[in-house]
């Protein structure tokens, strides 16, 4: 009884695999068998695996530079740029943007120096910003209170410059390990690299969406949803790498699509909440700044579109 | 010689806060009621002539203004909050209504300035005006014009309330003290200490009076 | 205009206004006047619609009377201190005393909706051990309510306004969380509290009935600093906004401009309904249980002006305490002037807070206590308190008005003694209704005088700690008022029971800040409210035990 069933169950195994062999086989033979050696070929395609791995990290790190740009300029036009150095963000973040669509539109297999200084110096000044806006709350009279973290410099905006130079900077690793079989950012594993970053920025950006949509107190039910998704999202990704099943990989792909598609209808939302200020959009001098940040949603679509970018490294590095 | 000093002294130099009349910060029934009140006239409804004449003279030395500009007609919204019959919601005993108080404390100031000066207080110069308004203030009169209303009652709560409320009404006086005026919908963003959003008036800092004037133009 | 809310009545012809909509209606019911409702309020703010309300809510016919108009808001109010003064009650009263208050602007309004709707907006509970001032603190007089009690109905009105305020509150036993988030603090605010950390006292974002994120219809401040002349936006959750609009959907009847000038009383010396003046008649609504709820000078005036053969005192008056323990609260401020711009014209006036002295009895040489909060004046009320209560005219006074921008400044809420000799009385003279009008009597104690004194100098330390220059003392301010009608448990006591009940007149009740016994050194408002919602829950509880005339 046991081994009918089992023996049936392998003929099913057997007939879904070359049922599904076929149309797989028939459209990577294809190219192949045009140029060169099949050794070659694989190394070649692996090559290309790796550019479009790059850029698809190039582009999420792009996302979230434009994000940044314009919530900087936003915030930072509200805080009068009172401080010089407030202008700082909004250089680095259009450098980074600028060098993000370079290395979308670039299919060379090697890091560019330019990208690479600009990535790194958009981590720095993650970095340098967070120590700025500690500084800045924590100077207010009460210090590190709700009503500074609430109102004063958000702590966590500087983070998202950070994650989007961290990216960018994975991206040119990855680049830089054109047809080598197992792809590295340093001596760690690509794949596991970008989804851990992806992860922790999910995480960190939901934890800014909760803060001050706390601080909002949740009028509106909508507003948990940065805070509920995103933190599965999170777990997806963690439970790819861990397991990395194709139905986990598979799940986790369809949410990260749905994190992006939450992104850019928050944009949508957030210009609702504008509308429902006093005056609404004919008071747009002081509702866009005192209403919901138009420019803030879109990092969530950054980092899904990196989790994206790493899901497909890790489906390359395990089923190559 | 002191009003000199008021027009030298301009702490916001160029703002206008009616120069946000068409803007987010001023909402259809704040024009209306600030376009009927740009339309009082300098002159008396409900006074008399000559009652007028002594707030007019009363007006210029408690709110002085400066020659520079146009002036606030003090006593014409004054006169015209009388017609209206607005009412503060208390009054002390020994003061009787608005309107009548005025009327005999107009009278009686006059009735003083004749004693003392020979002419009605319009024609009493500055500083002896500034001393019967200053007697008026500490209860020093009591001519029988009076009728029983203590002059530092009818000094405090009437003469001095009203004129200072009726001249901070007006815009001008809003533009000299470099209030931000009329706010809705359109609040303020920027809260803080030396915070100022660009529809506020900029303080002309020693030295910096350009650079106010230049800001306070474009404020709309 | 035909549709002028101070001349013609809104609330007519099945509809009120909506006030969340310009130019639109909501539908309303309507009472025929020859029928007895269950309940007929005079009086429609923190008391009155509150009532109204929740006794609609309950089943209960309603009609609530209201001496003042209707108003929307958001097309009625203009950014114009003068023109607002049309929300005050400005009607002819005559003050005395050794310190005659000042009525009108800060304590009494005429509107749908009373003085919340240009209240301060602060929301703030009772300190636990005032409702048992005599027994446990040694002054004044006991609540014949439990504050675990109250305690409860706070929480119910703070989620009723959503209020904003701390995550946590530093003061008193555990409270549930606000609804809303505290505002951003303005620079007035700031000074405020680096004060407090100079002196090392607590402070805290005030409990604020004005929403910091939309609600419903009702839009989020934009911190215009409009709020005591009446907020244009709807972010004020005053009972206009808030009571009044739930009142109307669970049946409630709203007439505006509806003078009340009598309550009739039977032989059997039980009310039957008041007489009232819309649109210069004289009309009568019968009602089987009236309620007074027209603040401290008002209530007793009313109850005073529909005395009868069998009730020659005034109604609900055997105590003899109707108009007796006027409680305002004192108001005193000390101002100054900081090197940086201030502009303290932004954002709710008081937008910071500390209830140290509510809380600290160490150290004081004076009964009861006092919150001190941030303050925001706007050029007229600042003008006149320069000239009034600093003595400045001329050029000095020009002068100083043009630092408008930099002015700080503190101000207490303070509590002060109730004293029998503090009263409402009625004038000979008469109002543009024939009502007689109340003469208002107040004399601060011995006392009060001490409050005042430590609260200036602690107040002139905080200022002069942070760098404020050219500190000067406005002595002579009140604000709130109170008493006049007080709630006990013996009636020869008080003049209503806890239930806001008169001992007299079994269907005559009183809900608002008359009832108090003392004032605490805190608004009044949140108090009123909750002590409406208590009352509420009592008359619906009497009523299923019979002990009330329904029919």
């Amino acid at each position: 009884m046991l081994s009918a069933m089992r023996s049936n169950q392998a003929r099913k195994d057997k007939a879904r695999g070359s049922f599904q062999a076929l149309p797989v086989e028939a459209m990577r033979a294809r190219p192949l068998r045009l140029s060169v050696p099949r050794s070659l070929s694989r190394s070649a395609q692996r090559e290309a695996e790796t550019v479009s791995a790059a850029r698809r990290l190039n582009r999420a790190a792009g996302m979230l530079a434009a994000s940044v740009l314009a919530d900087s300029a936003l915030e930072h036009y509200r805080g009068s740029f009172k401080n010089k150095a407030m202008f700082t963000p909004l250089v680095v973040a259009g450098l980074t943007l600028a060098m993000s669509l370079h290395g979308t539109a670039d299919r060379r297999p090697v890091a560019h120096r330019a990208r690479d200084a600009s990535y790194l110096s958009a981590a720095v000044t993650g970095l340098i910003g967070t120590g700025f806006h500690i500084y800045n709350v924590t100077k207010k009279v009460g210090g590190l209170s709700w009503q500074n973290v609430f109102y004063g410099a958000p702590l966590g905006a500087p983070m998202a410059i950070l994650l989007s130079g961290m990216l960018g900077f994975c991206s040119e690793r990855v680049r830089a390990n054109g047809r080598r079989r197992s792809r590295r950012i340093f001596k760690l594993p690509a794949a596991e690299t970008v989804a851990t970053v992806s992860a922790l920025g999910l995480l960190g950006t939901s934890g800014e969406a909760g803060l001050l949509h706390f601080r909002g107190a949740f009028h509106n039910p909508f507003m948990a949803v940065p805070v509920t998704l995103p933190p599965i999202g999170a777990g997806l990704l963690a439970g790819a790498v861990l397991n990395g099943g194709r139905r986990m990989r598979g799940l986790a792909r369809w949410w990260m699509r749905l994190l992006a598609l939450m992104g850019f209808a928050g944009v949508g939302f957030h210009a609702y909440g504008v509308s429902r200020n006093m005056g609404g959009w004919r008071n747009w001098s002081q509702n866009i700044l005192n209403g919901p940040p138009l420019p803030a949603p879109p990092s969530f679509a950054g980092l899904a579109m990196a989790g994206l970018a790493a899901l497909e490294l890790i489906r390359e590095a395990r089923d190559a | 010689m002191l009003d000199r000093k008021a027009e030298l002294h301009n702490a916001y130099p160029g703002y206008d806060v009616l120069a946000k009349w068409r803007s987010p910060s001023w909402n259809e029934k704040t024009r209306e009621v600030i376009a009927a009140r740009l339309q009082v006239p300098d002159e008396p409804q409900f006074l008399t002539l000559d009652e007028f004449e002594v707030l007019t003279a009363i007006a210029d030395r408690i709110v002085p203004q400066p020659a520079s500009r146009s002036p606030v007609p003090v006593a014409g919204l004054l006169d015209q909050k009388l017609r209206a019959g607005v009412m503060d919601g208390y009054r002390v005993v020994g003061l009787p209504g608005d309107g009548e108080a005025w009327r005999r404390g107009l009278g009686a100031l006059n009735a003083e300035a004749r004693a003392r000066h020979d002419c009605g207080f319009a024609a009493v110069a500055d500083g002896d005006q500034d001393d019967l308004l200053r007697r008026c203030e500490a209860g020093e009169l009591n001519a029988p014009e009076w009728a029983g209303m203590p002059s530092q009652i009818f000094f405090k709560h009437r003469l001095l309330r009203d004129v200072v409320l009726a001249y901070y009404s007006h815009p001008t006086a809003w533009s000299e003290v470099g209030w931000g005026g009329p706010a809705s919908p359109r609040g303020y963003v920027r809260l803080d200490f030396n915070d100022r959003d660009p529809w506020e008036a900029a303080e002309a800092m020693p030295g910096r009076e350009v650079e106010a004037r230049r800001i306070n133009r474009n404020v709309r | 205009m035909s549709d002028d809310p101070l001349h013609s009545p809104r609330a007519i012809n099945g509809r009120a206004p909506d006030v969340f909509r310009p130019g639109r209606w909501v539908s309303m019911k309507q009472y025929a006047e020859h029928e007895a409702v269950d309940f007929v309020i005079v009086g429609t703010g923190a008391g009155g619609a509150t009532l109204a309300c929740k006794l609609a809510e309950y089943g209960f016919t309603v009609v609530a009377l209201d001496a003042g108009p209707y108003f929307r808001p958001l097309e009625d109010f203009a950014s114009d201190e003068s023109e607002q003064t049309k929300l005050y009650w400005t009607d002819d009263r005559i003050v005395d005393g050794d310190n005659p208050l000042q009525l009108g602007s800060n304590n009494s309004g005429k509107a749908v909706g009373g003085s919340t709707v240009h209240f301060a907006m602060v929301s703030l509970r009772f300190r636990p051990e005032w409702f048992k001032a005599r027994t446990k603190l040694g002054y004044g007089a006991d609540w014949p309510i439990d504050w675990r009690e109250m305690w409860a109905y706070y929480t119910e009105v703070e989620q009723a306004l959503k209020v904003s305020g701390p995550v946590n509150y530093p003061w008193g036993p555990p409270r549930p969380r606000y609804p809303y988030r505290a505002h951003p603090l303005n620079a007035a605010a700031r000074a405020l509290a680096r004060g407090c950390e100079a002196l090392g006292i607590g402070w805290t974002e005030t409990p604020l009935a004005t929403l910091s994120a939309p609600r419903g219809l009702a839009h989020p401040c934009v911190y215009r600093g409009f709020c005591v002349t009446g907020c244009s936006t709807n972010a004020k959750q005053s009972a206009l906004v808030t009571w009044i609009p739930r009142a109307l959907s669970a049946g409630a009847e709203i007439r505006d401009l509806a003078m009340v000038g009598r309550i009739e009383t039977d032989a059997n010396g039980l009310a039957v309904g008041v007489h009232y003046n819309r649109q210069n008649q004289w009309r009568f609504q019968k009602a089987r249980n009236v309620v007074v709820a027209g603040y401290a000078i008002e209530t007793p005036r009313l109850l005073l002006n529909s005395a009868t053969d069998k009730f020659p005192d005034g109604l609900a008056n055997r105590s003899g305490l109707v108009g007796k323990n006027l409680m305002a609260q004192a108001n005193q401020a000390v101002w100054g002037e900081m090197d940086e711009e201030v502009r303290s014209y932004k954002g709710p006036p008081s937008l910071a807070i500390t209830e140290h002295w509510n809380y600290e009895d160490e150290g004081k040489d004076f009964f009861g206590g006092y919150a001190y909060m941030s303050q925001g004046p706007l050029p007229q009320l600042w003008a006149n308190t320069q000239a009034t209560a600093h003595g400045l005219w001329g050029t000095r006074l020009v002068e100083a008005m043009k630092r408008y921008n930099h002015v700080v400044g503190l101000k207490i809420v303070g509590e002060m003694l109730p004293q029998e000799s503090n009263r409402v009385t009625l004038a000979d003279e008469v109002d543009q209704y024939g009502l007689r009008i109340p003469r208002v009597t107040y004399s601060w104690c011995d006392n009060d005088k001490r409050l005042i004194d430590h609260s200036v100098a602690f107040m002139s330390r905080a200022l002069g700690a942070i760098g404020a220059k050219d500190l000067w003392v406005q002595e002579d301010d009140t604000c709130h008022l109170n008493g006049t009608a007080r709630m006990g448990d013996r009636p020869d006591n008080s003049v209503v029971n806890a239930d806001c009940r008169s001992w007299d007149i079994p269907n005559l009740w009183i809900c608002d800040g008359s009832v108090f016994p003392t004032v605490g050194g805190a608004n009044p408002s949140l108090t009123i409210q909750a002590i409406a919602c208590r009352t509420a829950d009592r008359i619906r509880g009497l009523s299923r035990v019979g002990e009330i005339r329904l029919n």
